[in-house]
């Protein structure tokens, strides 16, 4: 466990570049160096190396990034006199401020979460469907859930020598215990 | 130990039981949001998760420019002055120039010095 995601690690003294950052703790200032080398590491070559100042660098400049997306995500908020800054806002601070490449992925990576999220819900909601698993007649779990679930659909065994299963007729469903 | 959530990589390729479906902390994001100005007070819900995600996009981009900047100087270790190179050749950095000019000053300093030296052995 050598990089710990707890720890921002790396710094000793104030930014500089990052004055409004300098009223709190260290660690509040910075996102840990930890995770922001492995991020680096990702977009580099393997054969590469990145020095312990470069690292330090980018963890300000990262700090320096939401600071300004979030200023004119603000600004935004104020004139329309609203009190949350949505994630709207922040894609349309990124636009404004010259990151549009970045928008198309965030929207895409937004989807993705609120698809896994709304998926989380559901599972969560149907407690009688997490008992009897997909394969009852009740057809609202997906395949995906009942293995996220660790259920195999029950009493199949029961009921092959008839020549089919009983629930979605997906292919998964006919697999025996 | 942790074992890693049923959708753990889905969205940042996370494998470990530790980089779960965000490879940066939300809680310390949404910390640094808030300490950027007064007046943000409210932070929706899925503020912070975007945030992880385009501050990912953020890091690979300015290392990767770095690392042009760095093999440019025939070097693969990747240094702090690499960094504010990538800065000062990219308009959209723009606002970290005041964070990086520090580390670029020396390095342009340096430079000019040898070039005066040059110029003195020349007459």
């Amino acid at each position: 466990m050598a990089e710990s995601d707890n720890e921002s690690g790396g710094h000793t003294g104030n930014a500089s570049g990052s004055n409004e950052l300098s009223g709190c703790r260290e660690q509040d200032r910075f996102l840990p160096i930890a995770n922001v080398s492995r991020i680096m590491k990702k977009a580099l070559p393997a054969n590469a190396k990145i020095s312990k100042e470069a690292k330090e660098t980018v963890q300000e400049c990262v700090s320096e990034f939401i600071s300004f997306i979030t200023g004119e995500a603000s600004d935004k908020c104020q004139k329309e006199k609203r009190k949350t800054i949505n994630g709207d806002d922040l894609l349309w601070a990124m636009t404004t401020l010259g990151f549009e490449d970045y928008v198309d992925p965030l929207k895409i990576y937004l989807h993705k979460y609120r698809e896994m999220e709304g998926e989380k819900t559901a599972m969560m909601g149907r407690p009688h469907e997490r008992d009897e698993g997909y394969g009852h007649g009740h057809g609202h779990a997906t395949p995906m859930m009942t293995m996220m679930m660790g259920h195999q659909p029950q009493h199949q065994h029961q009921h092959q020598h008839q020549g089919h299963v009983y629930g979605s007729g997906s292919a998964s469903s006919a697999r025996t215990r | 130990m942790r074992q890693a959530g049923a959708y753990s990589g889905l969205l940042c390729g996370g494998v470990s039981g530790r980089t779960g479906p965000h490879s940066l902390p939300l809680a310390r994001i949404k910390k640094i949001m808030k300490n950027s100005g007064e007046d943000v007070k409210m932070i929706s819900g899925e503020a912070p998760i975007i945030f992880s995600k385009a501050c990912e996009l953020f890091i690979e981009e300015l290392t990767r420019r770095s690392w042009i900047m760095a093999i440019q100087g025939k070097r693969r270790t990747l240094h702090k002055e690499d960094l504010a190179s990538a800065v000062i050749a990219t308009d959209i950095f723009d606002f970290l120039i005041t964070l990086v000019s520090s580390s670029e000053s020396h390095a342009v300093g340096g430079a000019t010095n040898v070039m005066e030296v040059e110029t003195i052995d020349c007459s």
